[in-house]
């Protein structure tokens, strides 16, 4: 299926959908045991983060999002659709709907944190070359990037990393942010300025994050919705 | 095939950034090599012809000098040897950059922005080695012919002579095979070295594996494409 086909079969699917939760894990067995059966709802707007022990299974739960790998018992849905069940080339128009940091960061080594940031938003959009400057320049100040965009990745520290990745999830405005252990080696301050940054719609509005981490700091506590313990594969504390 | 179906679907500012890496690539394995190239081809040129000169000249045969210049410098040892130097250059970078891109995540983040690792990745590395490997070669042949002619000389041959005997053998099919070969030798070295590349899974220690596995794969199909490119064009 060509990408315009994708994407018009993707608008046409995600139309049917339009009042469906943002993301759902529906009974996926997060660690591969039937036994253990783990079932989350994000709404739009709300930041989640699933907190749990290395082994818990908390590990998974951005690959899943993404359709990065699929449940071997259960379904995720995101903006409706099973997304296990796309296409290899659906599922890359579909991501683009998303915004993702992965563990550590996922940046290319051989770009600089500008033209990191920028990748998503010259590669998945039809913007002209100005256009696309401009958006990255917006990105990059809005993150406080400018004095060190020009750096690789390598020569920068993991704050500014972070933010950089941070920068590239959003990029593409998504509806649905999904973060994997973000604030590892972050002060608390740092934490709560990313968490803030990425929550915030360009519109103004707020959107739907899921995060996951091996705890929270109280700083953190005070932006999330709601915070879900996830012990072996199963939620076992859902607190607001 | 996939990166090459996958390139149709590049937006505006996609193909920007994917002439840059090109441009890029071209560089490293064409411009940066050529010095190597032509340093290899006029020393091969001209240890084949000196010696040739000598040999046939005992025997009184050496209007087959075109022959052995055309058919064994031009035809099989050129291609081949700037295959080779390429491979050993660029090849292992391309292997190595590819392993270490996915054992960092990288491959897994570009999916996870949409964007088409076999796009981004693998399609401007192959162009590029296909254009740089075609050109080098072009080079190693203009290169070759003149270092032929010094040997010659410094064998007592005229300009006049040496160019009617090369230009008897010399044909326009020799260009286009020589042109198919960059073109084939230049694209298996990008796949190939890609492919292995890309395979790794383990982690870090696996990488100079995969560059000894993508260089291994690359030189045997080189030497299967140059039998193969023989009986086609005989």
């Amino acid at each position: 299926m060509t990408a315009q086909r994708a994407s018009s079969f993707l608008t046409a699917e995600l139309a049917k959908f339009a009042s469906a939760p943002p993301l759902a894990y529906r009974d996926v067995a997060l660690l591969g045991r039937p036994d253990r059966r783990f079932t989350l709802t994000l709404r739009f707007g709300e930041v989640v983060a699933a907190i749990g022990d290395e082994n818990s299974g908390i590990e998974v739960l951005g690959t899943l999002a993404l359709g990065l790998a699929a449940p071997t018992a259960g379904t995720v849905e995101v903006f409706g659709l099973p997304i296990a069940e796309l296409s290899y080339y659906d599922l890359l128009v579909f991501r683009r709907r998303l915004g993702y940091l992965p563990q550590g960061d996922g940046l290319l080594q051989n770009l600089s944190l500008r033209d990191n940031v920028a990748l998503p938003v010259r590669f998945a959009t039809d913007h002209r070359l100005r256009e696309v400057d401009a958006k990255v320049a917006q990105l990059v100040e809005d993150f406080r990037l400018r004095a060190i965009a020009g750096l690789r990745p390598a020569q920068a520290n993991e704050e500014d990393r972070r933010r950089a990745a941070a920068a590239r999830a959003v990029a593409l405005d998504p509806k649905l942010v999904v973060l994997e252990l973000p604030f590892v080696g972050l002060s608390g301050r740092a934490a709560m300025d990313l968490l803030e940054r990425v929550s915030r719609s360009e519109e103004g509005g707020r959107r739907a994050v899921l995060l996951t981490s091996r705890d929270l700091t109280p700083s953190v506590r005070g932006l999330v919705s709601r915070v879900v313990r996830v012990v072996d594969g199963v939620a076992v504390e859902d607190e607001k | 095939m996939r990166a090459v179906r996958a390139a149709a679907r590049l937006t505006r500012a996609g193909r920007w950034v994917m002439l840059r890496v090109l441009i890029n690539q071209i560089r490293f394995t064409a411009l940066q090599a050529i010095v190597l190239v032509s340093f290899l081809a006029a020393i091969l040129a001209f240890l084949v012809i000196s010696q040739s000169i000598r040999q046939l000249g005992r025997f009184g045969a050496i209007d087959n000098l075109g022959t052995i210049m055309v058919v064994a410098v031009i035809r099989e040892l050129g291609p081949l040897l700037t295959a080779l130097i390429v491979v050993s250059r660029s090849g292992t970078a391309i292997a190595a950059e590819m392993a270490t891109n996915r054992v960092m995540g990288e491959v897994t983040a570009l999916e996870a922005m949409g964007i088409d690792p076999y796009i981004y990745l693998v399609l401007p590395r192959m162009l590029g080695a296909i254009v740089s490997v075609a050109t080098l070669m072009v080079v190693f042949d203009a290169v070759a012919l003149t270092s032929g002619y010094v040997a010659a000389a410094t064998n007592g041959m005229s300009l006049n002579r040496y160019t009617s005997i090369v230009l008897r053998t010399l044909s326009a099919g020799d260009v286009w095979l020589t042109l198919a070969k960059g073109v084939f030798f230049g694209a298996a070295v990008a796949l190939f070295c890609s492919y292995h590349g890309l395979a790794v899974k383990a982690g870090p220690t696996e990488i100079p594996q995969a560059v000894t596995r993508g260089v291994v794969a690359t030189i045997v199909a080189i030497f299967i494409m140059s039998a193969v490119f023989v009986v086609i064009a005989s």
